[in-house]
This record gives structure tokens, sequence and C-alpha cells, in this order.
């Protein structure tokens, strides 16, 4: 008998070495481990085996049966296997065609790069400071030394209010005035903002565009830190070393006051079309704040000294992204918007 | 202003440094050079002069004088040999009376008889060329090139045609017919010279034709005075003329510069011209300009340019400018005169001006502010709206700049009412006369001129509007989105609203519904939005925005071809609702059961009255519920909503038996209101 169960063993094992589809392998297991199948069989008869041999037969077919199922399992999981990587050699797609992409929106230009300033100069410890879009004619010029009457305030187009002796401001310079009444010094500030000027535009004027001014006050603030910080901030805005160049320049709100170049980016400061041949691109003004200014926010001027900057946002916008035209900052046009 | 290098040159007797060289000099430490061209043999240089140096540069001197400083080659000016003739005293020839001494601050003239009228030598035509000027003859010719070359204006009248002078104020209804044959309107707010009666001149902008030189004139009267800036500015505003001598005085000059100036003229026209010059000149200077004096503290030049000067360079510097040192207080203080020309100058911070950019403002070496380490405030409004941004532009949406302004015709059709709007008094365009007071108009024009493109249009703007208060003009920040869809698309409404959702649970904003809007009959809100389809967003009891859908019929006046639906939310509510906070809830380890539920109820039931009604009766053991269906399509009165409602317990796993009896609890609260019919 167990010689016969041997036997049957390296039949059945044979069989499912041999069989090569799923439904054979359903027809072994059937075939031997069914209800009516040869080693369930073999269970059914064990009573009628001699008490001495029972035991030893019914353990064997156990045995046998887990076998034979471990077997058909493993080769099933083969064959499986063999028909999935057979199945996957069917498929092909074009890798070069283009995918669906999911629909991210745009941040406006002049947003994604104001606030790469301000990261900078927040780094550099400038708070960022908000101001009124409309002002009187006190914050925005008296109070920056720019007299009613005087010349100086011919250099700023303004756009009045029929109320109120209102006006829009024509620059950021006005929050200086309001954040040193609130505020003792020290103090670093930088204040992004919208700004409007009374002028026609063109492709590079517009009557609604956008500053970023920057303020710092404390014993002693120097031109020469000014010079380290615009440094920085141009070599990190930039990212990569600039030279930065100061010149005289007039600003009623500062004495001294500078005009700030920096070495050209298209041609590194040889000299091209966009820097005009002078290797120089015009950047910003700025200049120590004037003590008629500390005085008109109540601070004494004795006491405290400081450096104050402006630079026209929508301009190093266009130079960083190569925009030709300032409208198109307020043209909204999605073709354009989605650029970026 | 144009300058002629050739000219420039002839200030010194040792050669200046070459055209493009002198270029880059005058950029670093005086003006920009705008642009140099080549003329002849000449170079002209387009100098940028700063407007508060109009009073010293807009003149040969002037640029001269910085040439000198910059480079260290001496100034020489040609001095003319005046003779005058004593019998002839000016006393006798001419009376002068100045009205407002505050207004003309001096009038000097001198007198030449016998002079002879004829063009100008050929080297003054030339100069005058150069810099612009058309020769006239040679009186003429000499007072322009007397006014480029010291920025003093001169003018000369024929003495025979004048009895005397008087400076005073127009009177209204007074006329003058111009050297150009122009005529001019006079009133009360402009200067003249004037005779007994007739104006002969505007004063400090134009000569008149009434004492003009010609071919006959004998004997001249010159004329150099100060007048007040700004009293020469508004005239030439007024009158709309610009001309050489109002662009000087309306800068401002030194009351000093008119006898120098008169009598370098008068040496120069007796060169060109002969005649005899009468003895003496009349001055009226009743408060004469003296020299300012500052005083300059050595420690506080270091600290505010930041460089380590000593002070034999500081007065080096100074004295380039011909500025005097009075005197030193032991290497502490100097005590410096400025020549009155310098009217720009009059605090210490000029003269540290000064002093840094003739030490060169590239010498300066940069160093890094040492300070206090304060840390940079959170500015909480810009970090949230940072935050809004990048929310909306995750979901899909581009980021709008509109200008900050509307047309009448754009606020009547939007039905704001134009007396509430501020106004701007002098608008460049019709678009621009109101400020805006609402996001909204200029955000559907975007969107009409976008429709040509995209099928499929989200925008948003996040920026102020404005509106008039009692005393000033109130600003308010404002985020409004807007999406649009071609075709028909089920319910825009519900898509902006999901985003509005999204928006505001990022913002950790949670109690936020959105209340069926009952319009008042005066509001104009009504009439943009789709009546039925409007909502106003309420956080509690408090209204922080509306939604909505456009009118078609709105729409149609916009011209716009798709749907279109809008939120506007107040930006400072928003900022104060927002949380940053967000607290981790642990996921059980139990597992969820779900059940659904189908109702039946009348079209105009509220889903929200619904799932509020699940979540009270369901109690805590109800985890979330969920609308996956709304059939509208059962009959004419009624709707089937269903619902998936998801039960789960932090510390077991429920039975078939308790999910049963909560679900039972829910059907029992949702059929106790009438028509409500939950289907088994």
């Amino acid at each position: 008998m167990l010689k016969d169960l041997k036997e049957l063993k390296d039949k059945a094992q044979e069989e499912v070495k041999t069989a090569n589809s799923s439904r054979e392998l359903e027809r072994i297991s059937k075939e031997y481990l069914g209800k009516k199948g040869e080693l369930t069989q073999i269970l059914h008869s064990l009573k009628d085996l001699p008490k001495t041999s029972r035991a030893e037969v019914g353990k064997e077919t156990n045995e046998i049966i887990e076998f034979l199922k471990t077997e058909i399992e493993k080769k099933l999981s083969e064959m499986e296997e063999v028909d999935k990587k057979e199945e996957e050699q069917k498929e092909w797609i074009d890798v070069s065609a283009p995918a669906p992409k999911p629909n991210l929106g745009h941040l406006h230009p002049l947003t994604i790069l104001k606030r790469k300033i301000e990261n900078i100069f927040n780094t550099m410890g400038f708070t960022i400071v908000e101001g009124r879009e409309v002002e009187n004619e006190w914050y925005n010029f008296d109070a920056l030394n720019i007299p009613k009457n005087h010349p100086a305030r011919d250099a700023w187009d303004t756009s009045w209010l029929k109320d109120g002796n209102l006006l829009l401001r024509t620059h950021t310079s006005p929050v200086q005035i309001h954040y040193m009444e609130e505020h003792q010094p020290p103090l670093r500030i930088v204040v992004p903002g919208k700004v409007f000027r009374h002028e026609a535009t063109d492709a590079s004027h517009d009557f609604q565009f956008y500053q970023i001014e920057g303020l710092m006050v404390d014993k002693e603030i120097s031109a020469a830190n000014f010079k380290a910080v615009i440094e920085e901030f141009f070599r990190q805005f930039f990212d990569k070393p600039v030279k930065v160049r100061l010149r005289p320049g007039f600003f009623p709100f500062v004495e001294p006051g500078f005009e700030i170049d920096m070495s050209c980016m298209v041609c590194g400061g040889k000299g091209c079309s966009t820097c005009q041949k002078t290797g120089w691109i015009e950047m910003m003004g700025a200049g120590m704040v004037h003590p008629n200014v500390l005085k008109a926010a109540g601070l004494n001027p004795k006491n405290w000294q400081g450096f104050a900057f402006g630079m026209g946002l929508d301009r190093l916008v266009m130079m960083k992204y190569k925009i030709n035209d300032i409208r198109l900052f307020h043209g909204n046009d999605l073709r354009f918007l989605k650029q970026f | 202003m144009i300058f002629s290098y050739n000219f420039l040159q002839s200030f010194f007797k040792e050669k200046l440094p070459q055209p493009q060289k002198l270029a880059d000099l005058l950029i670093r430490y005086s003006f920009e050079v705008e642009k140099m061209e080549k003329r002849g043999n000449d170079w002209l240089l387009d100098i940028d002069v700063l407007s508060n140096r109009a009073a010293d540069c807009f003149s040969y001197l002037g640029i001269a004088r910085e040439c000198a400083a910059i480079t260290g080659i001496k100034l020489t000016i040609k001095k003319y040999n005046l003779v005058e003739d004593k019998t002839i005293k000016i006393k006798d020839l001419i009376t002068v009376e100045v009205e407002d001494k505050k207004i003309c601050s001096r009038y000097t003239a001198k007198v030449i008889k016998g002079i002879k009228v004829k063009p100008s030598p050929k080297w003054l035509q030339q100069r005058l060329e150069s810099c612009g000027l058309r020769p006239i003859n040679n009186i003429v010719d000499a007072a322009n090139y007397i006014m480029l070359e010291t920025g003093q204006p001169l003018h000369t009248f024929d003495l025979d045609k004048i009895e005397s002078i008087a400076v005073r104020q127009a009177v209204k209804g007074e006329k003058i017919v111009s050297l150009d044959n122009e005529k001019y309107d006079l009133d009360e707010s402009i200067l003249i010279i004037a005779d007994k009666e007739n104006p002969l001149a505007i004063a400090g902008i134009k000569g008149g034709k009434s004492a003009e030189i010609n071919s006959e004139t004998k004997t001249i009267i010159l004329e150099a005075a100060n007048f007040d800036y700004q009293s020469i500015r508004a005239a030439s505003r007024k009158l709309k003329l610009k001309t050489d001598a109002s662009l000087r005085f309306e800068h401002g000059l030194d009351p000093n510069l008119t006898e120098f100036a008169l009598k370098r003229l008068a040496g120069l026209l007796q060169e060109i011209a002969g005649g005899k010059a009468a003895k003496g000149m009349i001055d009226l200077y009743p408060q004469k300009t003296l020299p300012k004096r500052i005083k300059l503290d050595l420690s506080y030049t270091q600290k505010l340019i930041g460089i380590d000067i000593t002070v034999k360079e500081i007065i080096k510097i100074l004295k380039s400018l011909e500025f005097k040192v009075i005197s030193q207080n032991q290497n502490k203080e100097l005590l410096v005169e400025v020549p009155t020309y310098r009217l720009d100058v009059s605090l210490p911070e000029d003269l540290i001006e000064e002093i840094g950019r003739l030490y060169g403002y590239e010498n300066i070496e940069a160093v890094l502010p040492t300070t206090v380490l304060i840390p940079p405030k959170r500015n909480e409004e810009l970090f949230w709206e940072n935050n809004i941004k990048d929310i909306l532009k995750e979901a899909g949406f581009s980021e709008a700049y509109n200008y900050s302004f509307n047309s009448a015709e754009q606020l009547r059709n939007f039905q704001f009412p134009l007396a509430k709007r501020p106004e701007v008094k002098n608008p460049m365009s019709a678009e621009q006369k109101y400020l805006t007071p609402s996001l909204i108009p200029n955000l559907l024009k975007n969107i009409e001129k976008n429709l040509d493109y995209f099928n499929e249009i989200k925008i948003f703007e996040l920026g102020k509007t404005f509106s008039k208060t009692a005393a000033a003009v109130a600003e308010k920040k404002m985020l409004t989105a807007v999406i649009s869809q071609k075709g028909s698309k089920p319910e825009l409404f519900y898509e902006l609203k999901g985003i509005a959702d999204l928006l505001l649970n990022n913002l950790g904003i949670t109690d936020v519904w959105y209340d069926e809007h009952q319009p008042t009959p005066e509001e104009s809100k009504s009439n943009i939005w789709h009546s039925r389809k409007c909502a106003e967003i309420k956080i509690g009891n408090k209204e922080i925005g509306f939604l909505g859908e456009i009118s078609p019929v709105f729409l149609d006046i916009l011209k716009i071809k798709a749907k279109v639906a809008v939120f506007d939310l107040d930006f400072q509510a928003l900022k104060e609702a927002a949380l940053e906070e967000c607290e981790y809830r642990p996921i059980s380890r139990f597992p969820a059961t779900i059940r659904d539920i189908a109702i039946l109820v009348p079209k105009t039931a509220k889903i929200i009255d619904v799932l509020n009604k699940i979540n009270i009766a369901g109690g805590e053991l109800v985890r979330d519920v969920d609308v996956f269906d709304v059939y509208e399509g059962i009959s004419e009165t009624k709707k089937n909503l269903a619902f998936h409602i998801v039960y789960q317990a932090d510390d077991r796993t429920l039975t078939a038996k308790e999910v049963d009896q909560i679900q039972n609890n829910i059907i029992t609260a949702l059929e106790k209101t009438p028509e409500w019919e939950v289907r088994k």
C-alpha cells in the first residue's frame, strides 16, 4: 500500500510538473484531491485497512495531499507570473505622447517677484509694511521735504481727488512717515505697493504701477551700509554677483542722494543694446534720510540717521522676464499670465 | 541741457580730458550725461543737470566749475574791459521802480549809448547755434550768450522807446505782443516790466515788441533782475509759455548773479557793438543775500558716509568747489562759507553730499550694518494674502492685477451711485475717472476679453476698493474670484462654492454657511446677480461675502457669451477668522460602517437642513455624511436625495445592532418633518 502511495505521489508530481495550463492543474487537483479524487478515496477507504497499517497509511496520504496542494499552488503562481509577463509584452505606449496636466493656476509675475524681494529683505531683518493708496498732501509731499509750489514737486505728476485735498500716492514713501510716527528706531522696513502717476502711458510708462521702498534708521547707519545691503539684495535677486554703482542723485527726501546703477545683466558690463552701451542699468533712487523727513515724522535728527531707497517693481520684473511692454501687467490676458 | 565741449574748454587754459572721458567723470561725480554727439570739430554733451542744481548749473560756468572740481584743472574766466563814460550818468537817463521787493528781490540795469546793431561775430553765432539758439543781432545774441555762460537771464530794451521802468503786477485786461508776435492776455498773477503805461516785457519770461531792439536802435538799457521762482513758475504755466529765461528763473537764482552777468554783458557789447556805457548801474537790492555759513561736524561726516576721511581731504574738496573754510576747531568742526550761487546747500548734510560725491561714491567700501539683532515682525495681512493666493493658484486660478479705476459708464452699468464714489479731479481718460468700488467690474472685463481665446476661465484678484466717507476715502481689501465656462456646464454656482469652501477650510475657517440672499429694494446687488442663484457667505451671523452667478441679462449688457460665477469676499474678515493652527485627530483603529439613506423631499427643501437633522439625530458616532445623489426627475414637486452615512467609534467596532439603532433614530427624526419621506 505504501509503495502504491509512493507511486501515486510521483505520478501526480510529474503531472503537475508537466501541466501547462491552469485548467489542466484544475483537472489534476480534481483527479487527486476532489471529492472523488484518488487520494480522497484512499482516505475514505482507511476504515477497511487493518488497524496496524491504518495510521501509517493515513498519515502518509495526508502528507501527500498537503504536498500536492502546495505543488499545485506553486505551479499556478508560476504560470500566472508567466501569463502576466506575456501580457505586459503585448502592451506599448508612446512615451513621447503629450500627457494631461493637472490644472494649476498662475500667480501674477508682479506677485512672484514681489515675494522674492520681500523674502530677501526679510532675511536681512526688514519688516514688510503696507500703506494707504489714497493719501493727503502732507504725507505724500510736505513731510517728505517737497514743499508746496516747489519745482521739486513737478517731478511727481499727481492724480488729485475731487474732495478733501486728497491724492493718489505718487510713491510709497509716505509709508516712511506713517511708520516712523508709530515706531521708534532702530527700524528696518520694506514697503511694497501700488502707486499712481498722472502721465500718459506707453510701453515703459503706466499711470498705475508698483514700487518697493526701503528704510533703515538707527544710531549709525551710513552710505557704506546702504551699499552693502543693496549689493547683497541684487546678488540674491539676480542670483549672481553684480556690481553696484552709486551716482549723485537728487530726491528731496534724502541727502546725500544717490542714483543706483547695476552692472548690466545682459552683457556683464561690457556694453550692449540693453544698457545702451554704458554697461550700467539704472535701478533705483536712494540716499540718506533727510533730517527734515526725520523731523516731520517726529524723530530727532541728532539722534537718528539712516538710508532709504525706492525702485520700480514693474521695471525689475520686466528686466527679469524680458517683458517689453509695461501695460501687459494690467491687461490680464491669460495668454500672458499663464507663462508664469 | 546741451553743452558744447569746445565752449567748456574755453574756461580752461589747460586741456580738459577727452569728451568721452569728461562725460564719464561727470556721470560719476556730478550729473548723468544722457547723450553725446559729434558736431564738426566739437562734441555736444546732453547733461541731465539735477533739478536742485539748476541755480548754478544751467550755465556753462556752473558745469565748468564742476569740471574744475573733478579734474583739478584751474578755471579761468575771461574778463571784459568795460570803459564807462563819466559824463553820462545812468540816473539821468532812466528811473526804475519795483512795486513788490519780495517778487523782484533785485533789479540791476546799465545803459549803453551809441551802439551799432548788426549781425554778431561768427564765433558768437556758432556758440549760440551749438546750444540750439538762433542768432538774431549782436545785442540780442550777446544777452543770450551771457545767459548761457552765467545762467542769468538778461534782457535789452531800446531806451529811446521807454520813458521809465516799473516792475509791477499786470492789471486784468492788459495785453502784450511778444517779440515773436504772439499776443498774451495778462492779469494780476503775472509780473511785468512796464513803461509808464504799457507792458514792455513779461518779467523773467519774454520781451515785448514795443521796446524791441532793431537796426535803428542807438541807446539800449540792459536788464538783469532776480524774480521769485514761484511767481515766474505760475505765470509761465498760466501763459503756457516756457522760455530759456523762465526755465532758469523757475528753479531759483542767486540775486548776486545779476551784477556779475550785467557787467559781462556790457563788456561784451562794447566789444562787439561799440558805444559808450553810462557810468554806474541801477541797483535796487534792498535785502542783500549774504553767503551762508554752516557748521560741519567731522565725525558726523564720517559716520553718515561711512568712510575714514581726513580733515585735510575734506578741506581740499570744499575748496575745489570754491567753498571757504572760515575756521577749524581741533579737527572736530569746520565753519564753512557757501558761495551764494549754491542755492542747494544750506545744511551740514548738503555739505556732506558734496564731500561724498567728490570723494567718489565708488570709493566707499560696502560695510554690512552692525546692529541689534531684532527679527523682523511678520506682516499678518501679507501672510494670509500669500496663503490665499497660493490656495487659489493650486485650485487652478490665475491672478489678475487690474487698474483701480472705473469709467462712469461702467459704474452706471453696475448701478453703483456715482455720487458716492471718490472721483479723480484730473483723470487722464474717461476710464480713470472713479476709484473702483468693487473688483468685479474690471474682472468681468477680463473675462469678456479672454473668452476670445479660452473656453474656461478662472481668475481672481486681491486688491483694494474705495468708498467715500465723511472725512476721507475708505480703502477696503477684497478677494474676488470669477469662473466662466462656455457651453452648459451644470451649475457653475456649485463649482465656485466648492472653491470657496476649499479656500475657507484651508484657512482654518470651518463655521461657514451660505444664506439665501434676501434683496432689499434699493440694493444694486440684485441686478447683476442671478436672482435664483446667489447667496450670502456667512461666518456665524456675519456676512463676509457674496457668491453667485451673474444674471444672464446682465451678461448680455457686458457682451459676455458664457456663464459666469463670482465670489466676492471681505479680505479683512477672512484674515480675522483665519486660523493657522491645525490639530491632528487620531485615526480610529476600528472599522467604519457605511449605511445609505434616500429621502424624498419637496424641491425647495435645503440639503443643509437634511444634513443638520441627520447629524443631530445621529450623534457623535456619525463620523461623516456625504450627499451622493440629487435626483430631480421624480416629479414636478419632489426630489430625491441620497446620503452615505459613515458610522465609526474610536474605541470599539460598532455592532450591526448599534448601527441599526442609530440609523432608525435618524429615519424617525427625518420623517418628523411633514412631506419628507425616507425611502425604504
